[in-house]
């Protein structure tokens, strides 16, 4: 019971991201407050069931979804998912309220709220899946909404490009991380975490590891911003602040050091991991430190102090170890506190004072000594200055790269390369502090900096209290929780055993401690010698643009798909008809070659009634061709060949299929005629004689490849399914035509299919035709003028009594069909001619007056139809479209037949009529000049 | 006698038939060669229906009337569609046979 919360925890930001677009309409409080509530209500619901994770517990909820491809809805919580959930709504929470105060008024704060919502749940469900490739799936929407928060203000190129330089990076590693997951699910044979995570032994032991491994990497690399994939995350900070501060202090980016610890019994503890991920780990540490001493923007620094800690989470996975993992988890938190907080101080000091560069920042301490000291606070933290959280975790890492063996007579490398990144830490973190807020006076703000509002300054508050309480009470705050988290990082379960770890703030005089000690002397040291370096960091190293080298790379590569498309897309569709049918007639010949062409029945015998009507056929088709630059003449020999057909099959006992020949038949010539109003009448010649020799040869085999395969199909015997229709109709379906029974019930779901993409085209047709501007003839090839009677009296008059009768006929069709010839698509097309008869005698005008029908609704009224009656029989408990029907007896009528297929067929019949009428009256309105439109009315 | 009956009705409107279609491909211009087709939808679909009322009317239980709704329709639309052939033509103004009566008229 208690795991069926999961999936609600998900699913209220989720589908509850649609009602702060709506709530702005009450007003920017309401919008933010109804964020609030709903994130504020998930993280309730989460916490009802904290305790029985924290007692050893682990939740599974499961429900099947594709079982048959292994993707379930399964859902899982433990130590790890608490610890992130938490970070995700807790501090999604705060940023909500920051957010509120942050955005100005010209933002649409609806929208914001939505996609931050929206992010929220794809990161709920990274966090809190079982199932792996669901994961995925919920990993790939963090890509994309992220990429949505990344570009909010969508005015700004630079966050535009940010944004797609954050998507293309992440999504590119997402796209290793499937083949990845693919390999591992294959691997172990179960994409369940449960499975997989017990299965160590077995991936660890695969020819295939080491790919699995990298494909794997690169997904958590890219999303953690590792390098060398980090440089889209100072890009990235073209975003508003609060996403910043969301994004990349507990979410985004800890999605990638998430997947580390998710899969670290899985996958770590090999030689290849510890290189792999402590060395990448150990890059990006030291890059990262390195280059946020050196940023001048607030922000900038920011981002690169991220990329180093991420970095330092990563190293400490990569070292492999139980212990390296605790404290991995460990600085997860430290990091997304004090980041946050961060963030959102320096979102504060840009908001109140109009700029981040701490060139021109100075001595703000006398304009917000409230902020400044939170500030100082948060960067306290960052830097590892002992009783702040951030000094725990470090600590504990100081000590972790002490105790590693790996690297044999170079294990000095990690402690000496982990001081040199701690002092860079404590550098940065001062120049973040003394740049700001001392340092002499500001120069030239574009505002007087001033305290932000009461609000804004609350979630600093509360991020920075927790700063202080974990650093100075590790054992009562953060104790169960980081027990609970990394016992089911290193175990894979909640229950099994940790090894010993201290919280304790004060372990006595030891090698980290002088490690400690020497960051902060050495950083402090650093910063004094600040201006001399940063002369030198300018003269060593020019400025050098990933990003810019990025997007040249990524035009060439668009470059080489654009010129391979061109290669067999050149707009010609001669051409793609050519490579369509050529390929068709390649497959035919390789599937028929070598085998023997006639099989072992005789040929029918050949009546004269059909050959005479297969050479009418042929005639008119040849002759179609022939005239083909007479364009009215080829029209009329194309209807002897859909007449010709119909007749087929009327002898071939099929009269539904006749009776829809011919309607379509009908509606394709008006359709015909509509559009060749506007072209020539006479085709120019434009093909030369060798490409007609070509197009005849090619056409010659194409006719002879199907020739010889319907010859081939007729000598073989075979059982075809029509004798299972014709046993199942009545009794299956409750129809005794099985065409029509067929259609609506046992391939239901294929009509829905189809009727549903006759609205599309009818509605994208409709697009395309609209503020469509034709120049229109006004005289037929010879210059004669139309005729000046525009709808001829006879014509109009005698049209509309014919409206009724028609009618009548398509509902007597509708009714009978599932019995009889007929059904819902014959008796939609007569009722589309009918009404389009209106529209031909008596004019746009006067028809639309008299008729106000919405074609578009009741398209979509017709699919809907359609579907509803699908899902009516979910209700019974059948399978999706299962029809149901039943005898009835009514006094005076007898008896007679219900089914709920027909039903079905009704929404065909009104999506048939919808589409094909939105098609022809939007086509006849061009034809119509806008003044006589005017005129009629 | 039913049989005898039934045929004679068919043969009658194939006769039409024939003779509408032999029309529209001799006739030496369009005004005269509209009439080929008109005698072929009624006269000859008329001799056909008829035949075809008979046939199941008497191999039926009950009197087969459904084709009178065809000629109903037939006879609305045929002589609609071959005034608005005229019509065209009359508008293009076609060549015409010195022979062909009232031609002065048009």
């Amino acid at each position: 019971m208690n795991a069926a919360l999961l999936p609600i925890i998900i699913l209220l930001p989720l589908l509850g991201a649609l009602l702060p677009v709506l709530a702005i309409r009450l007003g920017r409080t309401a919008s933010a407050w109804s964020a609030a509530a709903l994130s504020g209500i998930a993280l309730g619901l989460l916490l009802t069931l904290v305790p029985q994770v924290f007692a050893g517990e682990t939740l599974l909820y499961r429900l099947d979804w594709l079982p048959a491809y292994g993707l379930n809805l399964a859902l899982r919580l433990d130590g790890l998912g608490v610890l992130f959930a938490l970070l995700i709504l807790g501090i999604g929470l705060l940023v909500i309220l920051y957010a509120r105060y942050y955005l100005s008024e010209h933002d649409p704060m609806g929208r914001f709220y939505g996609f931050l919502l929206l992010f929220m749940a794809a990161m709920l469900g990274v966090v809190l899946s079982e199932n792996l490739l669901l994961m995925l799936i919920f990993w790939e929407l963090t890509s994309l909404s992220s990429f949505l928060l990344i570009g909010y203000w969508k005015h700004r190129a630079d966050a535009r490009q940010g944004a797609r330089l954050a998507l293309t990076i992440t999504g590119g590693g997402g796209l290793a991380l499937l083949a990845g997951i693919l390999l591992l699910g294959h691997i172990s044979g179960s994409y369940e975490l449960s499975v997989v995570l017990a299965s160590t032994e077995t991936i660890q032991a695969h020819p295939l590891y080491p790919a699995t491994l990298v494909l794997i990497l690169l997904g958590a690399f890219t999303k953690s911003a590792q390098f060398p994939f980090h440089f889209w995350l100072p890009h990235a900070m073209a975003a508003p602040t609060p996403v910043s501060a969301y994004l990349h202090s507990a979410t985004m980016v800890k999605a990638g050091v998430f997947l580390l610890a998710r899969l670290f019994p899985a996958l770590a503890g090999s030689e290849l991991w510890f290189y792999l991920v402590a060395g990448t780990g150990m890059v990006t540490l030291l890059l990262g430190a390195y280059h946020a001493l050196f940023k001048h923007d607030l922000k900038g620094l920011l981002a690169y102090s991220t990329i180093s800690h991420l970095g330092l989470i990563t190293l400490l996975f990569g070292l492999g170890t139980p212990l390296g993992a605790v404290a991995g988890v460990f600085h997860i938190i430290n990091h997304a506190i004090f980041k946050a907080s961060l963030f959102m101080a320096a979102g504060i000091i840009d908001h109140e004072s109009g700029t981040r560069d701490m060139r021109k920042l100075n001595g703000l301490w006398r304009y917000m000594p409230h902020t400044a000291t939170l500030a100082m606070v948060a960067a306290a933290s960052m830097a590892g200055v002992p009783l702040f959280n951030g000094f725990l975790s470090k600590e504990m890492f100081f000590a972790e790269t002490l105790h590693h063996s790996w690297l044999g007579a170079w294990h000095w490398l990690l402690p000496v390369g982990a001081t040199l990144a701690g002092v860079f830490a404590v550098a940065y973190s001062i120049r973040f502090i003394h740049d700001v807020f001392f340092n002499g006076d500001p120069i030239d703000l574009p505002r007087t900096p001033h305290e932000p509002p009461r609000y804004m300054k609350v979630p600093v508050e509360i991020l920075v209290a927790l700063c202080l309480l974990v650093g100075i009470f590790p054992a009562w705050t953060v104790a169960p929780l980081l027990a609970s988290a990394a016992a089911s990082t290193v175990n894979g379960t909640v229950g099994g055993a940790l090894p010993h770890y201290s919280l304790a703030v004060w372990h006595g005089f030891n090698l980290p401690l002088l490690m400690s000690v020497i960051a902060i002397a050495g950083g402090a040291l650093i910063y004094v010698l600040r201006h001399q370096l940063f002369a030198l960091h300018a003269r060593l190293f020019r400025p050098f643009d990933a990003k810019a080298l990025f997007e040249r790379q990524l035009e060439q590569i668009i470059g080489y798909a654009r010129r391979l498309t061109a290669l067999l897309e050149n707009g010609s569709l001669q051409r793609y008809l050519m490579l369509l049918v050529a390929s068709a007639v390649v497959l035919v010949a390789s599937g028929l070659w070598g085998s023997p062409l006639s099989g072992p029945l005789p040929a029918g015998e050949v009546d004269a009634v059909t050959l005479a009507g297969a050479l009418a056929l042929a005639l008119s088709a040849i002759t179609t061709t022939l005239w083909h630059r007479r364009r009215l003449v080829a029209l009329i020999q194309l209807s002897v060949v859909g007449l010709v057909v119909s007749i087929a099959f009327v002898r071939f006992a099929a009269p539904d299929l006749a009776l829809t020949q011919l309607s379509v038949e009908m509606v394709t010539i008006i359709l015909l005629m509509l559009v060749l109003y506007f072209l020539p009448q006479q085709s120019p010649a434009e093909s030369s004689p060798l490409r007609i020799g070509r197009d005849l040869l090619l056409a010659v085999a194409a006719g002879g490849s199907v020739a010889l395969l319907a010859w081939g199909v007729l000598t073989r015997p075979y059982q075809t399914i029509g004798d299972y229709f014709m046993a199942n109709s009545l009794s299956g379906g409750g129809g005794s035509n099985v065409v029509n029974v067929i259609l609506v019930d046992f391939r239901g779901f294929d009509t829905l299919g189809e009727v549903t993409v006759l609205g599309i085209a009818a509605i994208g047709i409709v697009m395309m035709l609209s503020g469509l501007q034709l120049k229109m003839p006004t005289a037929d090839a010879a210059g004669r003028p139309w005729a000046r009677e525009r709808y001829p009296m006879i014509l109009a008059v005698i049209s509309r009594p014919l409206l009724p009768l028609a009618l009548v006929v398509a509902i007597y069709l509708m009714l009978r069909g599932h019995n009889m010839p007929g059904g819902g698509f014959i008796a939609g097309l007569v009722t589309a001619i009918a009404l389009i008869l209106q529209y031909v005698a008596s004019g746009i005008a006067w028809t639309q007056q008299r008729m106000h029908l919405d074609y578009i609704k009741l398209t979509a009224a017709g699919v809907l139809l359609a579907a509803l009656t699908g899902l009516g029989s979910w209700a019974f408990g059948y399978p999706y479209l299962t029809s149901s029907f039943g005898h009835f007896t009514l006094p005076l009528l007898g008896e007679f037949e219900l089914a709920t297929a027909m039903l079905f067929d009704l929404g065909v019949f009104l999506a048939v009529i919808g589409s094909t009428l939105l098609v022809l009256a939007n086509l006849g309105k061009l034809s119509v000049l806008k003044h006589t439109l005017k005129e009629e009315r | 006698m039913i049989e005898i009956l039934v045929s004679f009705f068919l043969l009658v409107g194939a006769a039409f038939a024939l003779i509408g279609s032999w029309g529209l491909v001799h006739l030496p211009d369009f005004y005269l060669r509209l009439h080929g087709p008109t005698k072929a939808t009624t006269l000859g679909v008329g001799g056909m229906i008829i035949g075809s009322v008979i046939y199941f009317s008497s191999h039926g239980e009950t009197l087969s009337l459904h084709e009178l709704l065809v000629t109903l329709f037939l006879f609305i639309t045929a002589p609609v569609s071959a005034h608005m052939l005229a019509k065209a033509a009359l508008h293009l103004q076609l060549r015409s046979e010195e022979r062909t009566r009232n031609r002065n008229d048009v």
